[in-house]
Order: structure tokens, then sequence, then C-alpha cells
């Protein structure tokens, strides 16, 4: 929104912020991010053969002991999150719930996130469909994580070896999903260019008022009115083809 | 050229000069351990004992039989511990045995697990999990030098015989053939055991019937998921991150050609 500037002739752009999280909430993602980088790293240094020589011996138990006292806290953040605030981890599921227009979402994607294209993109709320699934994988991969790497810590010899042997693959092919989503949130929250709201988001906990207006029109205008908008914009958009 | 060792548990009588002659030249230190009620002593493998005698007890035919069998690592050719050790430390020698570097070992225990025949032991088994792997390595520190090892060179009846692999699976075969029809006291179903299902044994075992689990080995041995861990899960593992950093690295500059940062709102 531009505003005149008084006396002047000068416009200047105002931006409206609305709050978007909580303090507990961006102190979570951030200690989740400090816990899972390391995680990540020591664990593909035990996985991949190129980094063998940091796995041997001394250097190889510390990588090992970093990874489980590491894997403590990130165990225990979503814990913490619900006994501190726990109307609001209520609140954020409720909101990753998916409806018909991540269809819709989903199909346009890609020429949104590559070519810009965003006028067919339906209305969102909070969280977007990309969120909400990166979301869905976060929630699964920690519990998944989780309970493969108690049993690898703790029941070495006391479970079959059978059991064991899964865990181990398990814990792995996790890995790999939670890291190659890990890769696709750094990318949408540092690089592209039409992301730049997440991280503003996350260290000061809004959002400005005009972004949320565009990308998550059901959670800043409510369902109905979003909706009429989107019909609208697409007529629109229809009509001018049409010409 | 690949060694091997024959075992024959129709000539081992249980003496346990393998057991002392290994603690012996690996400079290992005696057990306490207590009475069990059977001859077996100690009880189990341990870091400290990489070798010992198993004794077997029981009747067939109306006859009664009692064997021994010295219980070490069977040195898999196609070893499913070396697949899964992340530090190199478990290696194939290329005399044919599985050697051990215990400096490199970093104490993660995944050999202890993959291992078909429950052999490697964790020095200690901690809360944060330091105690390195141990298991017999073949006289890695002979064997080279062109020694023959500890528990071969002191066996007094010859059962444990060492050499060229090919050499021994042929005398593994002349010998069946004596156990099966010339010997005094005639073994018919006497066989060798050398299980393909780790591509075979350098320790090789010939044993007085066709039933493994007798003589507390594996029917079917197999490392299985020691290798979709190897040959699928690790590979598509790197395969997936590498495409997935390529796709992002890829999108960054498609959408920055596509997208004029002066029209993003």
């Amino acid at each position: 929104m531009t505003v005149r500037l008084k006396g002047t002739e000068r416009d200047v752009v105002t931006i409206r912020w609305i709050p978007k999280y909580t303090v507990i909430e961006r102190v979570g993602h951030w200690l989740h991010t400090a816990t899972f980088v390391p995680l990540a790293i020591t664990g593909l240094i035990l996985y991949v053969p190129l980094f063998q020589s940091l796995a041997q011996g001394q250097a190889g138990h510390f990588v090992r002991l970093v990874h489980r006292a590491t894997a403590i806290l990130f165990g225990l953040l979503p814990i913490l999150y619900f006994i501190i605030e726990p109307r609001r981890f209520i609140m954020s599921i409720r909101e990753f719930m998916f409806d018909r227009d991540d269809i819709g979402w989903v199909l346009n994607a890609f020429s949104y996130y590559l070519l810009g294209r965003h006028t067919a993109m339906p209305p969102q709320g909070r969280f977007n469909t990309g969120e909400k699934m990166n979301g869905l994988i976060m929630c699964v991969t920690w519990v998944v994580l989780g309970v493969t790497g108690l049993v690898m810590w703790f029941s070495k010899g006391a479970v079959p070896a059978e059991l064991f042997h899964w865990m181990v693959l398990i814990h792995d092919v996790t890995m790999i999903v939670a890291v190659a989503m890990f890769l696709v949130h750094l990318y949408l929250a540092v690089a592209h260019p039409l992301m730049w709201a997440g991280l503003v988001s996350m260290r000061f906990g809004v959002t400005s008022a005009a972004y949320a207006a565009e990308h998550h029109a059901k959670w800043y205008y409510g369902p109905k009115r979003a909706r009429q908008l989107y019909e609208e914009a697409k007529k629109k958009a229809a009509s001018e083809a049409g010409h | 050229m690949a060694k091997g060792m024959l075992i024959d548990v129709t000539k081992c009588m249980g003496c346990r000069g393998c057991q002392v002659a290994c603690k012996e030249w690996n400079d290992l230190p005696a057990e306490t351990t207590a009475c069990l009620g059977c001859y077996d002593n100690p009880e189990d493998l341990s870091p400290i004992t990489w070798n010992r005698v198993e004794f077997y007890e029981y009747e067939k035919d109306g006859q009664v039989n009692w064997f021994f069998r010295p219980v070490r690592c069977m040195h898999c050719l196609d070893a499913p511990c070396v697949k899964v050790c992340p530090t190199g430390a478990l290696y194939k020698h290329e005399l044919g045995f599985t050697a051990y570097d215990e400096s490199l070992c970093n104490g993660c225990g995944y050999c202890t697990q993959f291992c078909p025949f429950d052999v490697p032991r964790l020095k200690e088994t901690t809360f944060l999990g330091k105690g390195k792997s141990s298991k017999c390595t073949f006289c890695q520190d002979r064997v080279p030098a062109g020694q023959v090892p500890a528990c071969a060179k002191t066996c007094p009846p010859g059962a444990i015989q060492f050499g060229e692999r090919e050499d021994l699976l042929g005398k593994a075969q002349a010998r069946l053939d004596y156990l099966h029809n010339g010997a005094p006291r005639p073994f018919p179903e006497a066989v060798l055991y050398n299980p393909s299902g780790v591509g075979g044994t350098a320790m090789m075992y010939i044993l007085p019937e066709d039933n493994p689990g007798r003589f507390s080995l594996p029917e079917a041995p197999s490392g299985a998921t020691a290798n979709v861990w190897q040959k699928i899960v690790q590979p598509l593992g790197e395969v997936a991150l590498g495409a997935t950093v390529l796709g992002v690295i890829a999108a960054f500059f498609i959408t920055r050609r596509n997208i004029r940062m002066e029209e993003v709102e």
C-alpha cells in the first residue's frame, strides 16, 4: 500500500504487519534447525563412505556421541512445545489438515514456483500445501527416526538381530526423506525470490498483510471471502485471455 | 592366495589347546568364570575370549555322542560385518580372512548385530557406547608373515588345519570320503560346513552329521539385510540426496530467470 507523505509530493510504501508465530514457536523452530543440522551431518558421516575418515576411532566415537546427545533435544522439542503452548500446538496441528484446495495447489505448484505464475493458485490457509506436506513429513520422520533410533541406542542385543537390521534400514531411509525435505525447505526459505516473507516471519514473528492476503488468503480473509476473490480473479484472467 | 582353516569336529578332542594358544599369542587375559554344570568354559565368547571350545553331548541311535567345536569368527568371504562397518576397521584382507584394525573402530556395534554367527563382542556396553569391537583376527599378525595361526599350530590331534583354501577344500572332500566309507568308526552323514549364504567361509568345519543346529551353527546364515543396506539403501540414499541438491540448484536458476524481483510484492 502506498501513502502520500504529508506536505510532500512523495509516496512511501507502508507495510502492515500481522502476527504469525509466537516467541516459543520461533525459538522452537530455530532449536529444531540447530539440532536437525548437526544430526544430519553426524549421521551422514556414518552413512556416506566418502566421510569414512571422520567416522574412525576417537573422532568417530565423538561423532556418535554428538549424534545421540543432539537427538535427545531434537526428540524433546515438539513435546516441550506441547507442554508450554498446548493451545497453539493444537491450533497448528489443525491448520495442517489438508482440503480440496491442496489438489489445485499441487497441480499449479510447478508453474508457480519455477515460472512465477500465481493467478491459478487456489487460496491457502495459514500454511500452504507445501508447508503442510513439509510439516507432515517432519512429524512422520520425527516419530520414525525417534523410535528406530531409540531401539538402535538402547536395545542392541536385547532385541532380535533381524529387528535391529530393520531399524537401521528404516532409520536410514527416513533420514534420506527428512534431509531431502530439509534441503527443499532451506531453498524455499533462503533462496526463492517469492518466499522472502518466510524468514521474516520466523525471525520477527510477523508477516506483511499484503503477503498474507496474496499467499494465505483463507487465513487473511476467511475461507468464504477468499474463495469469492479467487473465483473473481479466475474469471477476470479468463476474460482477459479471451480478448 | 586365499588362506583358510579346516576344523574337523570328528577329530577335535576338546583339549582347549587352541583356546590357550589364542589367549597367549593375542595377549588376552584369563577370565573369572563359574562352573556352568557342563564342560563349557568360559560361558561365551567375549572381548578377551576370541576362541572357545563348545561341548555337545547327545544320544543318537542308542549311542552317546560327544563332540567339540572351537567357536570363533568364521571369516565369511562375503562378510556382512565388513559391509556395515562404517569405519573400515573390519576389512577383507588380501589373504581372504576378515581382518580388524581396532584403532579405527568407533564402537558403533553394527558388526555385533549383523554377524550371522553372533561372533564380535563390544568391549563395554555402556550408555555412551565407547566399547570397541573385538573378535578372532585369523592371527592377522602371523599369517601375512608366513606363519601358521596360533590355534592351528598348537592343535594336538591336527583337527585344525591351516593352508590354501582351495587345497583345504580338496582335503575336506578326501576326509569326507574317508569318513563316509573307510573310517574304523564311520560317519556316513559327515558334511563340510561352508555356507554359501555368506559366500563361503575361510573357517570351514567338518561336522559329524548334516545338522549344523546341533553344533550351534545356523542352518542358512545370510548377509541379506547387510546386502540390502550396502547395495540398495546406501547408494540410493546418495543418489536421492545428490539429486535433491542438484534439483534445488537447477530450480534456483530457472526461477531466477523467470521471476523479476521488481514485480514481487
